[in-house]
């Protein structure tokens, strides 16, 4: 056997080992719309699509049951009811008013309503409607469909973060 | 060989075999490098060290094994070993959207995800454990991961009646009834519509020859300049149920002679009074009038019209009967005035009601139809067309049963074909492999596949006999999502067992109730026990909510004090003994029995106590924010300004306990009264009366919200 057929046959030993330590090529980017459950148009701005994940998107469900009524401009049974009301609802995507309330905060006043936090009595509560997963899943959309978008709060340093 | 040479080949041999032991053992050294490497491997360190990052670590790495985790679920055909790499689907902690895939928490979902596996529903290959093998389809392995947009098709898999959660799912099986895909493809589960396409025995007697040709050729008679109308400002666009055909000119003319020759059952001929005629024909303001009580009579509760306003045609009403912008231009005069009359006669299944008529609002609301909608320019697009010849006769003949024509239309004496369509009862669990895909330039799965056909039928089969449908992205992801759904038998018992079967809704109208019941088709809005349309308040229990003289007065006048309804009950003009007919069998059928009479009596109520409901109403509990007494308040619930007149105390009490328990899905906030506010705010309620006739500020429920949600 000549030298050079061994350099041939170490090469191919070798490539023929290292040929499973490829990584086969990354998956294709996802369309965000494609993994996303469900999807709400921006309100201040319809040609933008809002991804919602599965708890968002039974967020969007509650709400639109709920309430559009009065916390949107529009129903789907036409005008909406918020120019009625005294001190005016805020718009669900508010974020300029709601982005500062905690999530702890928003599940109180949906569930004990208005007049147990001091606001508007007009607030009803929805505490034996709705179960605490789904008023925490109308958070969920509430934040997703923020204008200025919602920023969640720091998360608590770990010990091994610091590094 | 000389043993010099012996040694010299020795000490080559002895370099060679040195040589190639060092490249064995360095081989033999990629193995446990290469195992080291392994992906999944790689994913278990990577959760090690993201959860040495987290405050929560040991909670996060409490059941960690290095190696592949699985769960096995003989039984359901599931070896999942997603959880490999997918290590946090059951930490709460990684449950919001900045933790990095494939550590993420699963959402919570109804269902145990440790319980059921993940290909359940994911689909994918379950004993993969490289990611493209779990997640993409491979030679060996076809079905890819199902995307998260139609993962409720999952759900329908195993639940076959709708769930709240899952709309899109729902509205993609409602589209197909509504299409009446069955009526040529095997769709287990959907039901054929209440209303499928016209019988057509007589349609000879209805349109012209000419008009069928355009209505054959482009099935949309709306349209702006961009070849689009919005539907009452909404996104959903509303298609005829139509689909169009691809037929050449040659089989246009012959399915238009064959159909315009059909006049086997005609309607008799209805002569509108003399005197009618000669007092209002000359009359300037007849069609205007006509206008009025077509809109009077809330036509557009089932019909809708173009209206264009600042360049933007939209059509105003509802989607239960056909829009009729331009009907006028449609229809034989003297078929509508039969046909308004007596619709049952000529389509036994319509959902039309049969009104009571006078001459005159009979005379005006046709005249009104036949000179105002209208559209002169309708058929100019129609090519003269010759009579009919014999062999045209029956090309149409034979082209209406090969298109699948008969399968939505009947004719009598002509029997649709068996099977005419695919079979798609399985088509859901179809790999790519089983699909024809033919010279269509799309990925190779199922997706992509059912959304190629479903838009354009040819794109995969230059064959297909499937019409072409006009689809938004949102019905056609829902169609898609239903169709996905479809995965045929069980391949388990297991699986069989865990089928959820759809509840048949059952309401038999019996007596004299359902001579009215169906005349005026009721249940086209109104849900009774479960059965019916959903445009309208249910009407389960009507017999507890509403009194009987308030029934009687709404059904011969249907007032709604709801401004913001544009779908509203029609004027039927009913009769007193027709009304009284409902309200009895209402007021005796239609109970619950948790709300019971004899428990309330109006009597014991107490100035004091309507004094103290009043303080409550307006004060505590603020119902102003949402109902309407007098002039002020809100309009998510009904106007109550007839209340006392309307409800019986027995359903207020029992509805403020718990409006739920009476009617699921109303909006009105289960709040937590106490007996004595209870009492207080129904003596309230009970003072409340709109005057001896109720007129147009009469309250009432009866009235449709577009949304069902905005029952009351």
């Amino acid at each position: 056997m000549k030298p050079r057929m061994c350099i041939v046959a170490l090469f191919f030993l070798v490539s023929v080992g290292t040929a499973g330590c490829h990584k086969n090529a990354d998956v294709a980017k996802a369309d965000p719309l494609l993994a996303a459950y469900d999807s709400e148009p921006d309100w201040t701005d319809p040609q933008k699509i809002v991804p919602l994940s599965y708890q968002e998107a039974q967020g969007k469900r509650v709400f639109y049951q709920q309430c559009v009524w009065c916390h949107a401009d529009a129903t789907p049974a036409g005008p909406s009811n918020r120019s009625n009301l005294t001190p005016v609802p805020p718009l669900l995507n508010d974020g300029a008013t709601l982005n500062g309330e905690t999530d702890e905060y928003m599940q109180n006043i949906i569930t004990l309503g208005g007049s147990a936090l001091g606001k508007s009595a007009m607030m009803p509560p929805y505490g034996r409607m709705l179960t605490a997963e789904e008023i925490r899943s109308v958070i969920a959309f509430t934040r997703a469909i923020a204008q200025p978008p919602y920023q969640p709060p720091g998360r608590p340093g770990s010990q091994y973060s610091a590094k | 060989m000389p043993a010099e040479e012996m040694g010299k080949l020795t000490s080559r041999m002895r370099l060679i075999f040195a040589v190639s032991s060092v490249i064995f053992l360095l081989v033999l050294a990629i193995s446990p490098f290469k195992d080291y490497r392994r992906e999944w491997k790689q994913y278990k360190r990577a959760y090690v060290r993201f959860a040495q990052s987290r405050p929560d670590t040991k909670r996060l790495t409490a059941d960690y094994s290095p190696n592949i985790d699985q769960i096995w679920l003989p039984g359901m055909n599931v070896t999942d070993r997603c959880t490999t790499c997918h290590q946090g689907i059951t930490q709460l902690s990684l449950a919001d959207a900045s933790v990095p895939q494939p550590f993420r928490a699963h959402p919570p979902i109804p269902h145990n995800v440790r319980d059921w596996g993940c290909t359940v529903c994911h689909r994918g290959q379950g004993p993969a454990t490289e990611v493209a093998e779990a997640h993409e389809s491979t030679l060996a392995w076809e079905q890819p991961v199902l995307p998260t947009h139609f993962i409720q098709a999952s759900c329908g898999s195993c639940h076959l009646s709708d769930l709240p959660q899952t709309p899109q799912l729902s509205r993609g099986k409602q589209l197909l009834a509504r299409l009446n895909c069955q009526g040529c493809h095997k769709l287990p589960g959907i039901e054929t519509p209440v209303m499928r396409g016209p019988d057509l025995s007589s349609i000879g007697t209805k349109v012209s020859r000419e008009w069928i040709y355009k209505w054959l050729k482009e099935p949309r008679t709306v349209t702006d300049k961009d070849g689009n109308v919005t539907v009452n400002g909404y996104e959903t666009v509303d298609e005829p149920r139509m689909p169009k055909f691809r037929l050449t000119e040659a089989e246009l003319v012959g399915l238009t002679a064959y159909l315009s020759a059909q006049k086997a059952m005609p309607l008799p001929a209805y002569k509108i009074s003399a005197a009618v005629v000669a007092s209002w024909s000359k009359n300037p303001e007849l069609a205007s009038q006509g206008e009025l009580r077509f809109r009077q009579m809330f036509c557009s509760t089932c019909h809708s019209l173009a209206v264009t306003r600042a360049g933007e045609t939209k059509l105003i009403g509802g989607d239960i009967g056909p829009e009729l912008t331009k009907v006028g231009s449609k229809v034989n005069p003297d078929w509508l005035i039969a046909w308004l009359r007596d619709p049952e006669s000529y389509l036994p299944h319509t959902r039309m009601p049969r009104y009571g008529w006078s001459d005159e609002d009979l005379y005006k609301v046709t005249q009104y139809i036949t000179t105002k909608l209208v559209d002169s320019d309708l058929l100019s697009s129609v090519p003269k067309l010759d009579p009919p010849t014999d062999e045209q006769m029956q090309l149409g003949k034979r082209l209406f049963l090969e298109k699948g024509c008969a399968s939505c239309h009947a004719i009598a004496g002509l029997n649709p074909q068996k099977d005419f369509g695919p079979d798609l009862s399985a088509l859901g669990g179809k790999n790519a492999s089983e699909l024809e895909f033919g010279a269509a330039k799309i990925p190779h799965n199922l997706v992509s596949y059912i959304q190629a056909k479903l838009q354009d039928p040819v794109s995969v089969n230059p064959a297909a006999r499937m019409p072409q449908y006009n689809w938004n992205q949102a019905d056609l992801d829902a169609v898609t999502t239903a169709l996905l759904s479809m995965k045929g038998p069980p391949a388990t018992s297991a699986l069989q067992n865990l089928v959820v079967p759809r509840k048949e809704a059952v309401f038999h109208a019996t007596g004299s109730f359902a001579a009215v019941y169906e005349r005026y088709k009721c249940y086209t809005c109104h849900k009774f026990n479960g059965y019916g349309g959903d445009l309208a308040p249910e009407l389960t229990y009507e017999g507890s909510r509403a009194q009987r003289q308030w029934l009687i007065e709404f059904l011969k006048s249907p007032q709604t004090l709801r401004p913001t309804l544009v779908l509203r009950m029609p004027q039927f003009n009913m009769s007193d003994k027709d009304a009284s007919t409902l309200a009895d069998y209402i007021s005796m059928v239609l109970q619950n029995p948790a709300v019971n009479p004899a428990t309330t009596d109006a009597k014991q109520f107490t100035p004091a106590m309507a004094a103290l409901g009043k303080q409550l109403y307006e004060v505590k509990y603020q119902c102003q924010a949402c109902h309407t007494i007098g002039s002020s308040g809100g309009y998510v619930g009904p106007n109550l300004n007839n209340a006392g007149s309307w409800l019986t105390p027995a359903w207020i009490e029992a509805w403020l306990k718990n409006p739920q328990a009476l009617v699921p899905d109303t909006v009105e906030p289960h709040r937590n009264f106490t007996d004595q506010e209870i009492n207080g705010l129904t003596a309230y309620l009970m003072t409340l009366h709109a005057g001896s006739k109720p007129q147009k500020t009469a309250g009432n429920s009866g009235t449709a919200a577009v949304s069902e949600g905005a029952g009351q």
